[in-house]
């Protein structure tokens, strides 16, 4: 693979027992520092080729490299905040102890630092389980960020969050993908999301639709394809608007 | 404090000692177990735990080491084929428990009379507790506490969410396997104080009332500790006190604090 590519799938298949593969033949690379957007509809296998990407699921055929390396090797260079994380919320441990678990070694000065940032400072001592849905989401990206990963992965991250908090939180891993020179690999449903922080856009439909810079892909054509006809309207009146 | 003098008698000392010893890891381990939702498990094991005590019993060797045996099977039996079936862990743990616990029935029936020791495992006893006994419980949970003091942050990492515990490198079917273990043998350690039908009280009760207190994490398990110590010493004395089964007066010291802290939850403000 290509030196400056910090993820690279080649011929990726997938199926999960006798249903139509959920990945089929997708190949495609991502250039080191780039934020890229995989969109499509639902069940398109966007979250499936994330997993796969993450090394959760390996394919039953193709190539998966991350960093030049296999994904189980990429370990502790990636990190991921997945579309919803789910945990039982009267377990009473603090947003200290969290994130004190995945970086053990992480003083509690560099972590308020870091929440300071997010501007969620005054959640350190709170419980997990009180945490608002933003307040939550920034915990994780900050989980994430804490141990300066080469590769982020986010999986819907605003998925629950409401638009004004979305925005916020766009501008935020924009932000700490310019500080940190991190890529970051992002599935979103949001295309203005797409359209003003991705350098590259991958269309996925259990196959790779269409791919490239926003303002090649997301035209009415390429969204009628992917989306059917009500995204490709979308498209339209927002770009009257 | 004339009734402190009960622990100059060697068998309560014994049973002192064991308590402590069980009441360090029981509620330790607690924590993960709850967080997990691995009660039926921790129930799972102990019932299975008869088949060993039938065969120490008809072997002629300790019933104690045959149950530890089939703890460490049983264990290793739930994990294995959690991942080489389809079959969900609750039908998994119902299968091998109820299976184990009819060969312990059938085995027992095949002995004639009366059989004290039997009823000393499925009760507990402060009595029943021996020299040997005693180092086997000792050693074992020293060795356990230690392993849970090394491992605790993997341990909260894998029960919370295992998917970032897999990206930052921890070895999650080791420590899966290494968990199920130490689940295992500190079950059947505590059988013979607590009894098998009991014993997975002591795994559950101390953190589910830590839980409702607790404000962060390190105080859960400190509170869990404390709360399964507090019971055992306390139930510890009732029961000789009031010649009560022992095993069943630390659980209900355990259960009567439980519900005055729920009951105090709900009428007062949080």
């Amino acid at each position: 693979m290509q030196d400056r590519n910090a993820v690279q799938a080649e011929h990726l298949w997938l199926s999960f027992g006798s249903d139509e593969p959920i990945l089929q033949d997708v190949s495609f690379s991502i250039p080191e520092g780039s934020i890229t957007a995989i969109i499509g509809p639902n069940g398109s296998g966007k979250t499936t080729l994330l997993k796969v990407l993450l090394g959760f699921l390996s394919p039953q055929k193709g190539k998966v490299w991350v960093l030049g390396k296999t994904p189980q090797q990429a370990r502790g260079e990636v990190a991921y905040v997945p579309q919803r994380f789910t945990f039982d919320k009267t377990f009473p441990i603090t947003v200290l102890e969290f994130l004190q678990l995945s970086h053990p070694h992480c003083s509690k000065e560099k972590i308020a630092q870091y929440l300071g940032h997010l501007s969620i400072a005054e959640t350190l001592p709170m419980k997990l389980g009180s945490l608002s849905g933003g307040q939550l989401q920034r915990v994780l990206i900050e989980r994430s960020m804490l141990g300066d990963p080469k590769v982020l992965f986010l999986d819907e991250p605003s998925a629950g969050i409401d638009i004004a908090g979305a925005q916020t939180f766009y501008e935020l891993v924009s932000h700490l993908h310019r500080e940190h020179g991190s890529t970051v690999v992002m599935v979103s449903h949001e295309l203005d999301v797409v359209a003003n922080y991705a350098d590259l856009v991958l269309c996925l439909n259990r196959k790779l639709v269409c791919q490239g810079r926003p303002e090649q892909v997301l035209t009415s054509d390429s969204l009628k394809e992917l989306y059917g006809k009500e995204a490709a309207l979308y498209h339209h009146r927002h770009q009257e608007g | 404090m004339e009734f402190l003098a009960i622990f100059d008698l060697p068998f309560m000392q014994r049973a002192l000692m064991a308590g402590v010893a069980l009441g360090l890891i029981l509620p330790f381990l607690g924590v993960f177990v709850t967080l997990r939702r691995m009660s039926f498990f921790g129930d799972g094991i102990a019932h299975a735990t008869l088949a060993g005590v039938a065969i120490g019993i008809i072997a002629g060797f300790s019933p104690f080491i045959a149950a530890l045996g089939i703890g460490v099977l049983f264990g290793a039996a739930v994990f294995l084929l959690e991942r080489k079936t389809n079959i969900s862990s609750d039908a998994l743990i119902g299968v091998l428990f109820t299976g184990s616990l009819a060969l312990g029935i059938v085995l027992i029936s095949l002995q004639h009379g009366y059989q004290p020791e039997l009823l000393s495992f499925l009760f507990g006893s402060i009595l029943s507790v021996s020299s040997q006994d005693l180092s086997i419980i000792l050693v074992f949970s020293a060795v356990i506490f230690v392993i849970l003091l090394k491992l605790v942050r993997q341990f909260t990492l894998l029960a919370l969410d295992k998917d970032t515990a897999w990206l930052y490198k921890v070895r999650i079917e080791l420590l899966d396997f290494i968990f199920y273990e130490l689940v295992c043998v500190t079950i059947v350690l505590g059988v013979k104080l607590l009894g098998i039908i009991l014993v997975s009280a002591l795994l559950i009760i101390p953190p589910t009332i830590a839980k409702m207190l607790a404000p962060s994490f390190k105080t859960l398990i400190f509170g869990s500790v404390i709360a399964g110590e507090v019971f055992i010493v306390v139930g510890l004395m009732l029961s000789y006190l009031l010649d009560l089964p022992s095993g069943a007066t630390i659980i209900l010291v355990g259960a009567v604090v439980f519900l005055l802290v729920a009951a105090s939850r709900m009428v007062l403000p949080s």
